[in-house]
């Protein structure tokens, strides 16, 4: 055998082609179908896309997009600070504060949900509650509102962002961040010109992993967010099992991750992920 | 060794440590260091690893602040003043270049900093590298691409750039190899000369501070054991560490005018303990104070022969001209020295 590596990689290539790409091809071929069948048959046509445009899908679209967007923007701007504390305190409390943020991720998210759900509830919510037993001040209630929901899509992605840029900033050599201090660099300079550049193969990374995680989330919007905002992958959701409409779910599928590869790949290609496993 | 303006009037400082010291823990890493470092002098601080040599000169750059003691600058107070609003710069050993910049962009940084127009900052970037002999193609190089001889130079012309009023250098020619370390030590010298700005050295290295200073100060604990021209260090060290940090020495202890190893009389004895070169140390016989040793190791250095003696408990190194007889391992041998090579030292 001339090359052996095709053969070792065989198994994993079998694998991926069965269990990734033939489904991937199942749901492309069903958005080629009429609507509300079940046939894989019939004449293929676009007429579900042409639908999706007229049905007022583009809202819920650009609901999970802005969603998505903001989450990553929030996240990145909560975890710089946080890695960077964690980074250069590193001790015996960072290991406990890191494990904080990260047992959560062993929990089912909907626990955790539910867990945000009881803290935002009005009235008698642990938030609100506090707030009035203590301080004496009446607030509304975060529940069903677009905050609620963003909110809740931070709380369960921050841990996404926040490891990926603590791999970011150890990437920033000690010996860099003095010198540009040394040549006239303050410190939003030397963040500018030295730290970002540096760790921002990891906040790319981080940026991806949670934007592409909260594209596909939704049960932050409809356990918190109620009936304030609807994103794409409940109106998928709905599509596939309360309209038993499967071809027009499909249609709406194929757009969803057509919109996130738009985003996704220009990224993916600026992070030269050599560099970071040779460091 | 001098340079003409060194030493006959005094020059104003540049540089005034008073009583610098930095505490970490219970470690005294700077131990009460002053000293006054003349305008335009070639100042470098030589000590082993460990000696708080380093960290003396971040004090200096002001990238840690001492724990007590003042720095001024040309009479102005700047022991407080952050690193970024200090008028000097520094060139790391690690040279810590910007691997995501290109060339230009690494010397033109402190510019970019003082918000030099582009244009400016590139006419400067170019001049800077032709002061340090690299050529102008060099300029949209990628830094990483370029070889340890040219990214030194590259950390030299960054460091220039911000027009520093004292340059800092912490061993930045230790990673590299002999020869170019050799050429690099040169081109730094005059480097110096043509600049006329006051260079700070750190190095581990007395023969690299030799060949470039004005001035050395030889560091250890924390403390500066002694300051002076190479010269005077090479001629007069103060102590025995000093000497030994020049290199091979032979120490011979005194008691009651008697070397004790050699048990003959120390013409001119002035301290407890003789310094003798191995240079000093020769076949001919023509010197004053002789004995018979035992050659215990032959080293080949080119233009000369080192001999590791023997005498009794008592081990000896020699350096003799290449042109004389070659001695065999275990042979004996006599070796004399004239006693007014020996530089007395008390410790």
């Amino acid at each position: 055998m001339r090359k052996p590596g095709v053969l070792f990689a065989l198994p994993l290539i079998v694998f991926l082609l069965a269990v990734f790409a033939l489904p991937m091809l199942i749901v492309a071929w069903y958005s080629l179908m009429p609507g509300r069948t079940f046939s894989l048959t019939a004449q293929p046509s676009l007429d579900n896309y042409r639908a999706i445009l007229s049905a007022g899908y583009e809202r819920p679209l650009m609901w999970s997009l802005i969603g998505a967007t903001l989450t990553v923007a929030i996240c990145a701007v909560l975890a710089w600070p946080t890695a960077k504390i964690l980074h250069h305190h590193a001790g015996r409390w960072a290991v406990v504060v890191t494990a904080l943020i990260a047992l959560p991720i062993f929990i089912s998210e909907s626990v955790r949900m539910f867990g945000l759900y009881m803290f935002m509830m009005p009235g008698g919510g642990i938030l609100a509650g506090t707030l009035n037993e203590v301080f004496g001040i009446r607030i509304g209630s975060l529940l069903n509102t677009r905050v609620g929901a963003l909110l809740g899509m931070i709380y369960i992605h921050f841990p996404f962002m926040l490891f990926p840029t603590l791999l970011g900033v150890a990437m920033i050599p000690a010996d860099r961040v003095d010198v540009a201090r040394d040549l006239g660099a303050g410190g939003w300079a030397v963040f500018r010109e030295v730290e970002l550049p540096l760790a921002m193969p990891g906040l790319l990374i981080g940026g991806l992993l949670t934007f592409v995680l909260c594209i596909g989330a939704n049960a932050e919007a409809a356990i918190l967010g109620g009936r304030a905002v609807t994103v794409i992958t409940a109106a998928i959701e709905s599509r596939f099992n309360y309209a038993q409409d499967w071809p027009m779910g499909a249609a709406l599928t194929m757009l969803m991750i057509a919109a996130t590869a738009l985003i996704v790949f220009p990224v993916l290609r600026r992070i030269d992920l050599n560099r970071i496993i040779r460091r | 060794m001098t340079s003409p303006s060194a030493d006959t009037t005094p020059r104003p400082a540049a540089l005034t440590l008073t009583g610098l010291t930095r505490v970490f823990d219970t470690l005294r890493a700077v131990d009460g260091v002053s000293v006054d470092i003349a305008e335009g002098e070639f100042f470098t601080i030589v000590g082993p690893s460990g000696s708080g040599k380093s960290t003396l000169v971040r004090l200096l750059a002001g990238l840690d602040r001492p724990t007590s003691g003042s720095l001024h600058l040309r009479g102005r107070d700047i022991t407080q003043v952050p690193a970024n609003r200090r008028p000097t710069a520094m060139v790391f050993q690690s040279l810590a270049l910007f691997d995501h910049r290109s060339v230009g962009q690494n010397i033109e940084f402190a510019m970019k900093m003082k918000g030099v127009p582009p244009a400016r900052r590139r006419e400067r970037a170019l001049e800077l590298l032709s002061l340090v002999r690299l050529p102008e193609s060099y300029y949209d190089r990628p830094v990483t691409q370029c070889s340890g001889g040219e990214r030194q130079r590259i950390a030299v012309a960054r460091a220039l750039a911000s027009e520093p009023e004292i340059l800092f250098f912490d061993e930045p020619l230790s990673a590299l190899d002999y020869r170019l370390r050799k050429t690099l030590e040169v081109e730094l010298k005059e480097l110096h000369q043509r600049t006329g700005s006051t260079f700070i050295y750190i190095t581990h290295s007395l023969e690299e501070a030799m060949i470039m200073s004005d001035r050395i100060a030889i560091m250890r604990d924390g403390k500066f054991v002694q300051i002076g021209t190479p010269a005077e260090i090479y001629a007069r060290p103060m102590n025995r560490f000093v000497a030994g940090f020049m290199g091979e020495v032979n120490i011979l202890p005194v008691e009651g005018g008697l070397f004790t190893d050699l048990d003959q009389p120390a013409p001119g004895a002035a301290g407890a303990y003789g310094v003798l070169r191995p240079e000093a140390l020769q076949l001919d016989g023509a010197g004053a104070v002789g004995f018979e040793a035992e050659v215990a190791q032959r080293l080949m250095l080119g233009s000369r022969t080192q001999y590791h003696l023997t005498r009794g408990e008592t081990k000896f190194i020699a350096e003799v001209p290449g042109g004389a007889p070659v001695l065999e391992l275990g042979s004996r041998a006599r070796f004399s020295f004239d006693p007014a090579a020996i530089a007395w030292v008390d410790d």
